[in-house]
């Protein structure tokens, strides 16, 4: 016996087309260590990037930091909430084709007090990725030094130095810092040096491969 | 018994000279329809698959049959919502990177961080040659990560050689590691 499609399959495919959607959004599996309040906040929040294109791991990692360290509830979903917010100033900064990993180094570096201004000079002048350039920005400032001298620095150098000359113009600054010099100063004699070819580096203990 | 012929002729000339009425609506609905008509020649085919279109149909359709058309179409949007919202990741390649702590009084230490899910059973570290050295190898693709070193299953410490994570959110200590394309911070 045939009925008419309307008759039995019509309210049921409505159901299927409100639930299919939602059934694909499934709740991130590694969010149950969460407690539940924080939970289905923390999973909004992570929906809400994953619609915008916004990086999701970063988000999944900074609220089961918050879960392993014992953070409250409202720690966490504000912790989550800012670095989404800085994922998308940094995407908006980058450009759409931003790697998720360059968007965390952005996110980190205007979290420090870096500008999109910034960001966006340094994706025109590097060919290359910026995850690095953008961690030695973030670094630098965190360090102290003022976020125009790091941001000018960085830029001067970002154009033609590899990730590993910026690390090291990084440690020789976070080194002379270490011992006395004014931040600002130290970034620019660092940069300098770091510009010249000099080794920046000479006085550290010799690089292991693979050390952190 | 029959009318003359010319008597026929002048009655049905009467009949046919007589005024007929006309709806006056009649010429627009005539032109509605010859314009509704399709050019001659011009059967094109999008005019013909937009009539074909427009024209009501009804479908019947066993249960059964429905209830597999519906599935399909499910399982068609999940796939579809799957692949538009996780596009495949680029191979990147990953390099293996040491940590190490030194911790004389130590009896168990765990490395965790954005790259274990800050599991802290996940990446426990093994004491090689002197007892106070904690160590273990971790592959790690280009990015910037936040890490820590666990202690005792109580204690946070940050890695001493390398850099503090000043935007960590939770207070307790952190370090951060960026891995570019060819080389480690």
């Amino acid at each position: 016996m045939k009925r008419a499609l309307t008759g039995v399959t019509g309210p049921l495919l409505a159901a299927i087309l409100v639930a299919a959607p939602a059934a694909a959004q499934q709740v991130e599996p590694r969010l149950e260590r969460l407690d539940a309040a924080a939970r289905p906040v923390v999973a909004a929040l992570i929906d809400s990037a994953r619609t915008a294109s916004i990086p999701t791991e970063p988000l999944v990692q900074r609220a089961l930091e918050g879960a392993t360290k014992g953070a409250p509830e409202g720690v966490i979903v504000a912790a989550v909430r800012r670095l989404a917010v800085d994922l998308g100033r940094a995407r908006d900064a980058l450009g759409s084709t931003a790697s998720p990993a360059e968007l965390s180094a952005g996110a980190a570096a205007l979290r420090a007090g870096a500008s999109q201004t910034t960001l966006a000079m340094l994706r025109h002048a590097r060919r290359e990725s910026l995850i690095v350039p953008l961690a030695v920005l973030a670094d630098l400032v965190s360090s102290g030094v003022p976020v125009d001298s790091a941001a000018a620095a960085v830029l001067s150098l970002a154009r033609r130095a590899r990730d590993a000359d910026l690390v090291e113009f990084r440690r020789a600054v976070e080194r002379d810092i270490a011992l006395g010099a004014p931040p600002a100063a130290a970034t620019a004699a660092a940069a300098t040096a770091s510009a010249q070819s000099v080794d920046v580096n000479a006085g550290a203990r010799p690089q292991r491969p693979g050390r952190p | 018994m029959f009318e003359p012929m010319d008597d026929v002729i002048e009655r049905i000339a009467r009949h046919l000279r007589r005024p007929v009425r006309v709806d006056p609506a009649l010429d627009g609905r005539v032109m509605r329809e010859i314009s509704a008509l399709p050019a001659p020649g011009g059967a094109t085919m999008v005019g013909k698959a937009w009539r074909w279109l427009r024209r009501p149909r009804q479908f019947t359709l066993t249960p059964l049959g429905g209830l597999a058309a519906v599935a399909a179409l499910a399982v068609a949007l999940l796939l579809f919502r799957r692949d538009s919202t996780s596009p495949a990741p680029p191979q990147v390649a990953s390099r293996a990177f040491q940590f190490v702590l030194v911790a004389p009084r130590a009896a168990r230490v765990s490395l965790v961080g954005d790259f274990n899910d800050w599991d802290a059973t996940r990446t426990p570290m093994q004491r090689t040659g002197s007892d106070a050295l904690w160590t273990v190898v971790v592959p790690l693709e280009p990015g910037r990560y936040h890490y820590a070193f666990f202690v005792d299953g109580s204690r946070w410490l940050a890695d001493p050689s390398a850099p503090v994570a000043r935007d960590d959110d939770y207070g307790a200590p952190s370090s951060v590691l960026t891995v570019g394309g060819g080389g480690d911070s």
